[in-house]
């Protein structure tokens, strides 16, 4: 039965489903038992609790007939579940398009987002895309509707890895873009510089969205397991290359990329960002996981 | 000291030593592309380990080379040695030692030069262990013996004993050859030992490309005998004689050419003539530093036949040969009777008066070879034509004919008969007494006459130079005074199968050859005086004269011979009839030596075992006389070279011999004995060690 359930979210296996929606139900029902809490207080039918008056509150929402009562003013609350706006950005740079077993970045994060957007949407909440690579590609506005599913579908669709990536610089521009505040989900394989990337993260805190970084890498990213002498060509930045031997150089290898992200979870941590690190063989339900337990 | 391999062989496989080198390069070329996304990170991590990494790399390189190579060399199992190590070592060895007995080795090390290396190669020889064969070969072997490897010392040792100093140079490529022959067979060691004073003249002579066959791999060890030291250094380098002829009284004139080879003068050199054993005339002379001097003897003979002599520089503690060898064959004088047809009171206007002075210049002294005799024609009844070896008719107008019959035998049995012609000669006369009777004597018949004018007459265009008629002719001065002259009148002469000596510019031949039995008959178609040509004003007249009576005579004129170098081969011609019998040769040490005469020519009997210098002394076996035939004695010499006592450079000689791996040491290092070791087990643990160095640096770079 355990091996069933891990079959049942093996990115491979998904990647089989060549409809991006099939995709993204067959992970949402599976991890979803139910509908949870929304953090985010609002407007409701159903009736929450009462608190104080404090001033600034609208005046319409005082309980009148707990002045009547007290002598003092409260105001009421209800439950609000669809006011969560959140925003899906996803890295289509050459980068993404690595695959060393079968599915690459670019795949596995169209799935995630895929994903991510049906489930904010079954939760009634608001869910966009920005597609970036060294500028931004398509941008569908975050919206509640019924429906709105297929359209963060076809622009994911719609999208081919490609191009140079400035993480950092692309982040700045989105979080100036950005009105309202919201989540912001970030799936990216974040090759740049950890502080440019760092800097345009914190704007988004700055302007009140929370963060949630989902860090995709495939795992010869991480481990380097080649054998031989080999030239390494970048995939996005033509002329740059190295020739190198990986057994000898991939201790130092893998301390660099441990280091690396080690980095970018510490500075996360430090500015009350989810960080979660993938590779492209995690279950997709770890990442949805990882979101449901941030929504509470 | 030196480093000897058990199998050099094996010593190509160090070529495989830069196999890890070559792997390394080709793993480079063989490079796997891979389009990878964090190329950042490689480079981050490269940039960390570079320094320390390419050093291991290269460390690791370095050990693998280090480690074939010490494979390689334990294969090929080295030993090292110092001394005599190889002899004293253990394992079968074949081993050829080459003794220099180059003349110049009698003055190496104050005169024990030879003795020492003698001694020492018989140290070496009784060092062997059993099983080693050795063989001992002269650098110049007068004994030609096929040399052979042997394994019994008493036999080597009898060898050794055997060799003696030659007076010659040595033949290096020679003897190398032979040694490299003899190794061919296998065995476990091999070496070649030449044991020399390096003198430089016998390795001017050696190039690596006489050798043919060798292997560069078998060690050559040069032991250099002790030098001459200071010593002056001379030697007689050529001597020369001047003059055409050597007669009997005649003054003969010698020059030595000596030669100083030492940095300073050598002064008051004593240099003696002596014939036949007596000393005929000393002079004493100063040699200039690196300078040649030339001294002059002159000296007459009392009786005709073979004489020799030598020059002699007889000063005590000279290094070089000091003697040099000569052979003289004198001749008794040549009687020639001439005839004079046209007899003046005046002398100058006689037929015969440039002809007579032509062969006795100086008329009446002991300086020619020759003796004319003139008579007139009507004297020839009573003359014994026996008492001379030519006659010579100038302008006779007829042949009496009770003369034609004696002449015919005189011609028949040897004698020779040069003819004039002049505007006195009876044309019909002479052929029908010389030519249309019966045996011919004149070699063609005279057709015509024609008569001087005062036109410029014609030249002289072509010379039989290769005949031995004209040997006196050699001389391009000489053949240019002939050609230059003019003639006037001559008588057309139609050759009857003839051979013309001489031809005139309008194709008629002025000079006819014709042999009659043993004898000669040459006819010159012109006059011997000046009317009908100026021959008689010509340089080339007395040469031509004598040379033509010399040639008539036999060819007799006297030989003076430095002679020959030793080694060189000799040749000798013989007459038909001496073919078949032996040439008994009497050498300098008094041994002889038998040779068989093949035939008739030029080579018709050789003798090569001209290995000592001194005088070779030759007889006919038969009843033959034996004086019949020349030279009857030779002179051998020492290349004057030899007598340098010069060494060539050691740097010098190893690359003469490159690629032999050749090794030089001195004589007295032999003395002190040596010793072999097995480098075998260093070289296991050295290799073992450099195994596990590399396996381990190798691993932690990949760790």
């Amino acid at each position: 039965m355990a091996d069933q359930q891990q079959n049942y979210f093996d990115p491979l296996v998904l990647a089989r489903l060549s409809s991006l929606y099939l995709r993204a139900r067959w992970v949402v029902e599976g991890v979803m038992s139910g509908i949870h809490r929304s953090r985010a207080r609002g407007f409701s039918v159903e009736f929450e609790e009462h608190r104080e008056y404090s001033p600034g509150d609208e005046i319409r929402r005082i309980d009148w007939k707990a002045l009547g009562k007290f002598d003092r003013y409260f105001i009421k609350e209800y439950e609000d579940e669809t006011n969560l706006r959140a925003y899906l950005l996803l890295d289509t740079s050459a980068s993404m398009d690595y695959a060393s077993n079968g599915i690459s970045k670019f795949t596995y994060g169209c799935t995630l987002t895929a994903s991510l957007a049906y489930l904010i949407l079954r939760q009634q909440d608001a869910a966009g895309l920005v597609t970036f690579s060294s500028g931004i590609g398509s941008f569908v506005p975050p919206k509640a509707r019924r429906g709105y599913l297929m359209e963060i579908l076809h622009a994911l669709e719609a999208c081919k890895p490609a191009g140079e990536t400035d993480v950092g610089k692309i982040l700045q521009e989105i979080a100036g873009q950005m009105k309202r505040r919201g989540l912001v989900i970030l799936v990216s394989d974040l090759l740049d510089e950890p502080e440019k990337i760092l800097k345009g993260l914190r704007l988004f805190r700055l302007k009140g969205n929370d963060v949630i970084v989902f860090h995709l890498l495939d795992a010869a990213e991480l481990d380097l397991p080649f054998d031989g002498n080999i030239l390494f060509e970048d995939i996005e930045e033509a002329g740059l290359k190295v020739t190198a031997d990986p057994q000898v150089i991939r201790r130092a290898y893998q301390k660099v990329v441990t280091e690396f992200t080690q980095q970018l979870r510490k500075e996360c941590h430090d500015n009350s960002i989810d960080y979660q690190l993938l590779t492209t063989s995690t279950p997709l339900d770890h990442a949805l996981v990882s979101y449901l337990s941030w929504r509470g | 000291m030196s480093l000897f391999f058990f199998h050099p062989v094996y010593l190509y496989g160090l070529f495989a030593a830069s196999l890890p080198l070559i792997i390394h390069l080709l793993n480079r070329r063989r490079l796997k592309r891979i389009r990878f996304p964090a190329v950042r990170f490689i480079l981050l991590s490269q940039r960390r380990i570079s320094r320390s990494y390419r050093l291991r790399h290269w460390l690791v390189l370095a050990l693998r080379t280090l480690a074939v190579i010490l494979l390689v060399l334990l294969l090929a199992r080295p030993v090292f040695q110092t001394g005599v190590g190889l002899l004293a070592g253990s394992g079968p060895a074949s081993i050829v030692v080459l003794l220099d007995n180059s003349m110049s080795m009698t003055w190496s090390d104050g005169g024990q030069g030879f003795d020492h290396a003698k001694r020492a190669i018989g140290g070496l020889l009784t060092a062997l262990k059993a099983g080693a064969r050795a063989a001992v070969i002269p650098t110049y072997d007068s004994a030609r013996a096929a040399p052979r490897l042997k394994a019994e010392r008493e036999l080597l040792l009898k060898d050794l004993e055997a060799i003696k100093l030659s007076a010659t140079t040595a033949d290096f490529a020679l003897a190398l050859k032979r040694a490299y022959a003899l190794l061919k067979e296998p065995a476990a060691q091999k070496e070649i030992w030449l044991f020399t004073n390096m003198n430089l003249t016998g390795w001017e002579r050696f190039s690596l490309a006489q050798l043919e066959h060798y292997d560069g791999l078998i060690p050559l060890k040069i032991v250099k005998v002790g030098e001459s030291g200071r010593l002056p250094n001379a030697t007689i380098k050529e001597i020369k004689f001047e003059g055409q002829g050597i007669g009997v009284g005649m003054p003969v004139h010698l020059t030595a050419h000596i030669v100083n080879f030492s940095d300073e003068e050598i002064r008051d050199v004593p240099v003696a003539l002596s014939l036949e054993g007596k000393n005929r005339e000393q002079k004493l002379v100063s040699l200039p530093p690196q300078g040649e001097l030339a001294v002059s003897f002159q000296f007459s003979l009392q009786r005709p036949g073979p004489h020799s002599g030598q020059v002699e520089l007889k000063k005590a503690g000279l290094a070089g040969n000091p003697v040099t060898h000569f052979t003289v064959q004198a001749e008794d004088k040549l009687r020639v009777l001439l005839i004079d047809g046209d007899p003046r009171t005046s002398l100058v206007q006689s037929e015969t008066f440039f002809l007579a002075r032509a062969l006795n210049p100086s008329a009446g002294s002991d300086a020619s070879l020759f003796l004319p005799t003139v008579i007139i024609p009507e004297g020839l009844g009573s003359v014994n034509l026996d008492s001379y070896q030519a006659l010579v008719f100038c302008n006779v107008a007829t042949i009496p004919d009770n003369l034609v019959p004696k002449l015919r035998d005189y011609v028949a049995r040897g004698g020779g008969i040069l003819f004039f012609l002049g505007d006195r000669v009876h044309m019909e006369d002479y052929n029908r007494k010389l030519f249309q009777s019966s045996p011919a004597i004149l070699p063609g018949l005279m057709k015509d006459k024609k008569i001087p004018t005062a036109s410029p007459g014609e030249t002289i265009d072509k010379l039989d130079l290769g005949h031995p008629a004209l040997q006196g002719l050699k001389d391009r001065i000489l053949q240019e005074s002939l050609s230059s002259s003019r003639v006037q009148g001559y008588f057309l002469v139609e050759p009857n199968g003839a051979s013309a000596l001489l031809t005139l510019s309008s194709g008629r031949p002025i000079l006819l050859e014709k042999k009659v039995g043993s004898g000669r008959v040459l006819f010159f178609t012109t006059a011997a005086d000046r009317d009908w040509s100026d021959l008689p004003l010509k340089t080339a007249y007395l040469p031509l004269v004598q040379s033509l009576v010399s040639y008539l005579a036999g060819g007799k004129r006297g030989l003076a011979d430095p002679g020959l170098t030793v080694g060189s081969p000799k040749s000798f011609s013989f007459p038909r009839a001496y073919a078949g019998r032996k040439l008994r040769i009497v050498m300098p040490d008094q041994s002889e030596r038998e040779l068989a005469i093949d035939a008739e020519g030029e080579k018709a009997a050789a003798f090569t075992e001209n290995d000592l210098a001194g005088v070779y002394r030759l007889s006919v076996q038969g009843t033959l006389a034996e004086s019949a035939f020349s030279p009857q004695h030779y002179a051998v010499n020492p290349p004057f070279l030899e007598s340098r006592l010069k060494a060539i450079d050691e740097d010098e000689l190893k690359a003469k011999l490159s690629p032999i791996r050749a090794e030089v040491l001195a004589l007295k290092s032999l003395e002190k004995g040596g010793g072999s070791w097995d480098l075998s087990f260093p070289l296991l643990f050295l290799l073992l060690a450099a195994l596990a160095a590399e396996g381990w640096i190798a691993q932690k770079s990949h760790a």
